[in-house]
């Protein structure tokens, strides 16, 4: 691309606007073969990570799942029989019961809570950035301390729940939080909610400010009262990051093993057994790896429906 | 009529508050437990003459963590692995996300998908594959082990997210640096890169803070305290059910801080990072 000193100002910008059109044009495909090239080179990497890293072990853990394989061992394939054998397993069923609670129960409480965070953090209020930040620190805690955390909180002896309420006489006896098949699960999920709840109010306080006051103020002047505001001004709005944060959060709650794993291991009596915990203890405490792979991939055709929702929605917001 | 309204304004202020009073005892009280069992000599941390608060603080717990365990050894791990992944996901992100901002190549849309899939494919689906390739390829109970594992939910993520961000660079600059002979990595490097400096920083803190917080892969596929990271490290201080609380939740204390203090410096631009669909909770 040469240009002489002497051509006039006007012809030099308009070469240089126009020039990635024309000088393209005539080497048209060896250009985008070059790019093409180019782009392949680039994509190495993240290409590596997500076949070898992702889409190959996923494909293995089907696999695997068809074998009764054993860590250090090789296996031998028996179709089926994995899958047949946990249907008729008892720990296996309620495990799958106490999955969907776990799930359901947890993110039905963090989509509540985390709704009034966010409703709350959205008043007017002085120093409100400072109660933001507060309010979102458990988000930025690693979840194992959080479990860590609780697992003391809730300690028969000494811990703070039991030491409160006896100080204050709201009890005589020692209540066993973690190891009363009544009590486990509801704490696991109160644990599990204490460290989600940040996301969702998060998301959702980012969308109440991107709702226009001008929405509000024309309601009001129609006469709307605050829960009509709410109902049909709020709610619609926000519509699709409730969505698309409660499929996030199903996908990360519904697989997340660190809490049961570190407050109960899955007891009492398999009371708050869930299923990446059972494939956990089946791969590595039993060394079961066939069957591990198994137990994990039975969630999965419910997972894919939320992965495949996902990831058209957050294609097509990429696109906008 | 009017008076009414700002009457029920009134109170919708006053439910607020007393909300926000509730919500922040429920996030904050635990943090207090944290905090000062960790100050406390063992006589108050056990059994029921244990106190509501430290009536003799000390910094002892944190002297027998410094003394008596390999915490030390624990930090240094999570922090080569962390650091390691962290300038991994920024530089391959960055490449690959530039390519599918702005080249156009066959199967740009695909692999755009797999990107998004690969985000959205929970760890304990792969957890057990992983750990049957890692031993295969000797690289269990390695730094590099766990730094190659990690890559499976950093780079995808990574490079979705600032793909995003390239394409909203408008083109009109990296078009005159292209004509002034500047090549595709030069405008990369040159013009992109500085213009996008919010979201590097919203790529560094996930790739960190993920990394540093991780706990599946790091308890599969390690073993020995060599190099074991300080999350599995953590866990370690339960030795068969004898506990010592003290010392644990001054470490376990001093291993959020990291992740913490990162929140706090990048918390406005975090938000941003996490409509764009990011982040477990």
């Amino acid at each position: 691309m040469a240009l002489s000193a002497g051509q006039p100002d006007a012809l030099r910008e308009e070469l240089l606007v126009r020039a990635p059109a024309t000088a393209r044009r005539p080497r048209h495909s060896a250009t985008l073969r070059q790019e093409a090239w180019l782009a392949y080179g680039l994509l190495t990497p993240t290409l590596l990570v997500i076949v070898f890293l992702v889409a190959y072990p996923f494909a293995s853990a089907i696999y695997l799942s068809l074998q009764d394989k054993m860590v250090g061992a090789p296996g031998r394939f028996v179709a089926l029989d994995n899958y047949l054998d946990l249907l008729r397993d008892e720990v296996f069923l309620r495990t799958a019961w106490n999955s969907v609670l776990y799930t359901a129960v947890a993110i039905a409480l963090k989509f509540v809570l985390g709704l009034t965070m966010a409703l709350v953090l959205d008043q007017e209020r002085r120093v409100n950035n400072f109660f933001r930040t507060l309010l979102f620190v458990p988000w930025a805690v690693p979840v194992v301390i959080v479990a860590l955390n609780w697992r003391w909180i809730f300690d028969d002896l000494s811990g703070l729940l039991n030491n409160f309420l006896i100080t204050f006489h709201l009890t005589s006896d020692i209540i066993s939080w973690l190891s009363d098949p009544r009590l486990a699960m509801g704490c696991v999920i109160a644990v599990v909610v204490w460290s989600g709840t940040p996301f969702y109010s998060m998301t959702f306080l980012a969308g109440l400010q991107a709702i226009p006051k001008e929405l509000y103020e024309a309601a009001e002047i129609d006469g709307a009262s605050v829960v009509q505001q709410f109902f049909f001004v709020t709610v619609p709005r926000l519509r699709t990051i409730f969505l698309t944060t409660v499929m996030l959060s199903t996908i990360w709650t519904a697989t997340n093993l660190q809490f049961v794993l570190i407050l109960t291991r899955g007891g009492p009596a398999s009371r708050t057994e869930i299923f990446p915990h059972l494939a956990y203890t089946t791969a590595l405490g039993a060394r079961r790896l066939g069957m591990g792979a198994a137990v994990s991939l039975v969630f999965f055709p419910l997972l894919v429906v939320l992965i495949v929702v996902l990831t058209r929605r957050m294609l097509r917001q990429a696109d906008e | 009529m009017p008076r009414t309204r700002s009457g029920s304004r009134r109170l919708l202020k006053w439910i607020g508050n007393v909300l926000l009073v509730l919500l922040l005892v429920w996030t904050l009280v635990p943090f207090y437990w944290m905090i000062v069992t960790s100050l406390k000599p063992d006589r108050e941390i056990y059994g029921f003459e244990a106190t509501l608060y430290p009536h003799q603080p000390t910094l002892a717990g944190y002297a027998r963590v410094f003394t008596t365990t390999p915490f030390l050894k624990y930090v240094r791990n999570s922090a080569i692995i962390a650091g390691a992944n962290t300038l991994a996901s920024l530089l391959f992100g960055c490449l690959g996300a530039y390519a599918l901002a702005r080249l156009r190549f066959p199967g740009r849309a695909l692999i755009a998908r797999g990107l998004v899939v690969s985000y959205l494919v929970p760890p304990a689906l792969l957890f057990i594959p992983l750990f049957a390739v890692l031993s295969v390829l000797r690289l269990i109970d390695t730094h590099q082990g766990l730094i190659l594992t990690y890559f499976s939910f950093s780079v995808p993520f990574s490079t979705w997210l600032l793909m995003g961000y390239f394409h909203s660079v408008p083109l009109e600059l990296e078009e005159a640096a292209l004509v002034d002979g500047c090549g595709r990595l030069g405008t990369l490097f040159r013009i992109i890169l500085p213009m996008s400096l919010p979201a590097l920083a919203v790529v560094a803190f996930f790739a960190f803070t993920q990394s540093w917080n991780e706990f599946l892969y790091a308890n599969v596929f390690v073993n020995s305290v060599e190099v074991r990271t300080i999350t599995t490290g953590l866990t370690l201080f339960i030795v068969e059910d004898v506990f010592f609380w003290g010392p644990m939740m001054g470490a376990a204390f001093l291993s959020a801080l990291p992740p913490l203090v990162v929140y706090l410096i990048f918390q406005r631009w975090v938000v941003k990072g996490l409509t764009l669909g990011a982040v477990k909770g």
